[in-house]
C-alpha cells in the first residue's frame, strides 16, 4: 500500500487527507487513506464498486463521518465543530450521481434558494447569479422548468450550476455520469472539462477514462478501502505498477 | 440448426414522417352495460337499487310539502321541507341571539373569503399566515362581541354552522403546525423529542375521540385548579386539535419517509442550515406527497366535529336535532338530518375537489 503524497506542504494543499480510517459498523470502509490535493489540481478517483471512492469524497464535506485520521480543507480541520463543517461546506461544492435536484423547485429556484438560505443573499442577486451560472452550463432557456421536465444530462448540468452558485473553491463529483444515458454523458463531461480549464480544484470519482486522460493531473486507484496507485494519467494508463490496477483497467478499457 | 440470417429486420432507408394515430375504438353502450357477466350483474343491481329508492324519491320530492307556514299542512306522508325553511335560522345559528345573527353570517363570509384566497399555493407564505391570524381574531371578536358596541354573546349561546366551521377550521389549522413538529420529533434521533412525540401520538390515537372530549370537558375542570376554568367550547376545541394533530402527524411522517436521503445530503453539501432545509426542501415535498391522506384526515375532522354534541356543545347537528324536537311540527327528524347531512356532504365534496385540483398541480411539475 503506498501513500499518495507526502503531506509535508500542507499549507499549500487545498485538501489534505492523512491516515484516514472509516468503519460502517464493523466494516472497514476506508483504510489508512492519505491524499493531498493542491489548489487547481484535478484528481480522478477510480476503482471497483465498494472500493471506498464515494465514501472518501463524502468524508471531505462531512456527509460521512470518519473515525480516525485528519482532513484539512483550505487550512480548516474537519472535526466535530459545526463552525468548521460549515466553513468547509462553503468552500466545497458537490455533484451527485443522481443529481439530487430539488424537484418541487424550478431550475432557477434550485440555483437561487440555496444561496438565500445559506448566505442570506437577497433574492434578486441570487437569481441573477443563478442565471449567470445556468448560462455557463448552457441551459438558461430551461430556467423556469422543473427538474422532472429535463433530460438527465440537463439535470446534471443544473446540479453543477447550483453547486457553482455558491462560489466553491473545490468541486467534488461523485460518479456524475453513471446515471446518464450514453448520449447525455458527453454534454456533462464537456461542462466538467470547461470547469477544469477555468482552474477549479476538482476530485472526480468516475469510470470515464477518456475524461481522466484528458483532464486529470493525477489518477488515483482505490481498492478495498485503500489507495493502491496514484500517478499522472499517462503513467497510470500506460504503465500501471500494481497488479490490481492492471486487472481493473483491462476490464474497463477495451 | 438455426441459420444465421441476420438481415430479416425491416431497415428504414429513410425515416417516414410521423402519422396520425388510428381512431380510438369506442365500446357500444349495450356491450359496456351487459357485455359480460360482471357488467350485466352490476347493471342489473344498479337498476334494482334505483327502483328500490323510488319510494324515497316519492317521499322526498313528489309528496313533499315545500312551503307552508302551517305545520298541520305537513301531515300527509311526504317530506316536510317547509320545516327546514321555517327553522333554517335555528339550524344554522342555534341559540345565537336572533338580532345579532348577522355577526356569525359575516364571520362565515370572512371565513369563506379567506379560504378562497388561500386556495392557490402561489400565495402561501408568511403574509398569508399573518392574514389568517388577523382574520381569526376578527372572527372570534365578531362572535364574542363585548367590544365596539357589539353585545357580548357567551360561547354557550354559540351554535349551528358557525360552531361546526370554526371547530373544523381551527382544529385543523392549529393541529397542522403541531403535527409537523410531532412528525419531526418522531423521526428525530434525539431521545427526548422522539419519546415525547411517540407517547403523545400513540396515546391520542389509542383513545376514541368521544373519550378525549369527555376528558377535556368533564375531567379536565376537576383536575385543574378552579381559577383556571377554560370555556367548554375552548376545551372541546383543544381536544379536537390534539386529536387532529396526532393523525396529521402520522400522515406527515409517511411523507417524510418518502423523501430520498439525497435531498437532505444535497442541502447539507450546499451549506443550508438543517432547519431551513427541513422547512424549504424536505417539508414541502413531504406534504405534496401526502395530499390524498391529508384530505382524508381533513374530511374526517370536519365530520368529527359533530361528536361535540355529546359533551353539550351546540354544533350544527345538535341544532338540527333540537329543531326537530319542536312539538308544533310533526317530528321532522328525517328532514332535519338530511338537510344537515347535505351541508356536511357539500363541505366534504368541496375539500375533496380542492385536493384533487392540488394534486393535478403537483403532477404538472412532472414529479418522479
Amino acid at each position: 500500500m503506498m501513500s499518495a503524497e507526502q503531506p509535508s506542504n500542507r499549507e499549500q494543499s487545498a485538501i489534505a487527507i492523512r491516515n484516514l480510517d472509516k468503519w460502517y459498523g464493523t466494516y472497514h470502509a476506508l483504510r489508512n487513506v492519505t491524499l493531498s490535493v493542491k489548489p487547481g489540481e484535478r484528481i480522478v478517483i477510480c476503482g471497483p464498486s465498494g472500493s471506498g471512492k464515494s465514501t472518501l469524497i463524502r468524508c471531505v464535506n462531512h456527509l460521512e463521518e470518519h473515525q480516525q485520521g485528519e482532513i484539512v480543507v483550505n487550512g480548516v480541520t474537519l472535526n466535530d465543530s459545526l463552525k468548521n463543517i460549515d466553513a468547509i461546506r462553503r468552500d466545497v461544492g458537490m455533484v451527485f450521481q443522481h443529481f439530487n435536484l430539488f424537484p418541487h423547485l424550478t431550475v432557477l429556484e434550485n440555483c437561487a434558494l440555496p444561496q438565500i438560505l445559506s448566505r442570506g443573499t437577497p433574492r434578486k442577486l441570487a437569481e441573477e447569479r443563478g442565471m449567470q451560472l445556468l448560462e455557463r452550463v448552457r441551459i438558461p432557456e430551461q430556467a423556469r422548468k422543473f427538474p422532472g421536465q429535463l433530460s438527465g444530462g440537463q439535470q446534471q448540468r443544473v446540479a453543477i450550476a447550483r453547486a457553482l452558485c455558491m462560489a466553491p473553491k473545490i468541486m467534488l463529483f461523485d460518479e456524475p455520469t453513471s446515471a446518464l444515458d450514453p448520449e447525455m454523458v458527453k454534454e456533462v463531461l464537456e461542462t466538467m472539462v470547461a470547469l477544469a480549464e477555468d482552474g477549479m480544484t476538482m476530485i472526480v470519482v468516475t469510470h470515464e477514462m477518456g475524461f481522466a486522460r484528458r483532464v486529470a493531473d493525477r489518477v488515483v486507484f482505490m481498492d478495498r478501502g485503500a489507495i493502491v496507485e496514484s500517478s499522472p494519467p499517462d503513467a497510470f494508463f500506460d504503465a500501471p505498477t500494481h497488479e490490481r490496477t492492471r486487472s481493473f483497467l483491462s476490464q474497463i478499457v477495451h | 440448426m438455426t441459420s444465421l440470417s441476420i438481415s430479416h429486420a425491416h431497415v428504414a432507408t429513410d425515416i417516414l414522417p410521423a402519422r396520425q394515430a388510428p381512431p380510438i375504438k369506442r365500446m357500444p353502450l349495450l356491450k359496456m352495460l351487459f357485455g359480460d357477466i360482471l357488467s350485466a350483474a352490476l347493471t342489473t343491481g344498479a337498476l334494482m337499487t334505483i327502483l328500490a329508492l323510488m319510494p324515497a324519491v316519492q317521499w322526498g320530492l313528489v309528496d313533499a310539502t315545500w312551503t307552508t307556514a302551517d305545520p298541520a299542512a305537513c301531515r300527509d306522508g311526504g317530506a316536510c321541507w317547509a320545516f327546514v325553511g321555517a327553522k333554517l335560522r335555528f339550524i344554522l345559528f342555534g341559540l345565537y341571539p336572533p338580532e345579532a345573527q348577522w355577526r356569525p353570517m359575516i364571520m362565515m363570509g370572512l371565513m369563506v373569503g379567506m379560504v378562497l384566497v388561500s386556495l392557490s399555493p402561489a400565495l402561501w407564505g408568511r403574509k398569508l399566515v399573518i392574514a389568517w391570524q388577523v382574520a381569526v381574531a376578527m372572527m372570534l371578536t365578531l362572535m364574542w362581541g363585548g367590544v365596539a358596541g357589539l353585545s357580548f354573546v357567551p360561547t354557550s349561546q354559540w351554535g349551528g354552522l358557525p360552531v361546526t366551521l370554526l371547530l373544523a377550521l381551527l382544529s385543523l389549522g392549529c393541529g397542522f403546525p403541531f403535527a409537523v413538529f410531532l412528525a419531526l420529533g418522531r423521526r428525530s434521533s434525539l431521545p427526548i423529542p422522539s419519546v415525547l412525540s411517540v407517547g403523545l401520538i400513540e396515546t391520542v390515537r389509542g383513545l376514541p375521540l368521544v373519550g378525549l372530549l369527555f376528558v377535556a370537558s368533564i375531567l379536565l375542570p376537576l383536575l385543574l385548579p378552579p381559577t383556571w376554568t377554560i370555556d367548554k367550547l375552548g376545551r372541546t376545541f383543544a381536544a379536537l386539535t390534539v386529536f387532529a394533530a396526532a393523525y396529521l402527524a402520522e400522515v406527515i411522517r409517511g411523507g417524510l419517509q418518502a423523501i430520498p436521503a439525497g435531498q437532505i445530503e444535497a442541502a447539507k453539501a450546499l451549506g443550508i442550515p438543517h432547519w431551513k432545509a427541513i422547512q424549504h426542501i424536505v417539508m414541502p415535498q413531504a406534504i405534496q406527497k401526502v395530499i390524498p391522506p391529508l384530505t382524508n384526515t381533513a374530511i374526517v375532522m370536519v365530520k368529527n366535529t359533530s361528536l361535540v354534541m355529546i359533551v353539550g356543545v351546540f354544533d350544527m347537528l345538535s341544532a338540527g336535532r333540537s329543531a326537530a324536537m319542536d312539538p308544533t311540527w310533526p317530528a321532522p327528524y328525517r328532514e332535519a338530518y338530511l338537510f344537515v347531512g347535505l351541508i356536511y356532504f357539500a363541505l366534504c365534496v368541496a375539500i375533496s375537489y380542492y385536493a384533487r385540483w392540488l394534486e393535478l398541480r403537483v403532477k404538472a411539475k412532472d414529479y418522479r
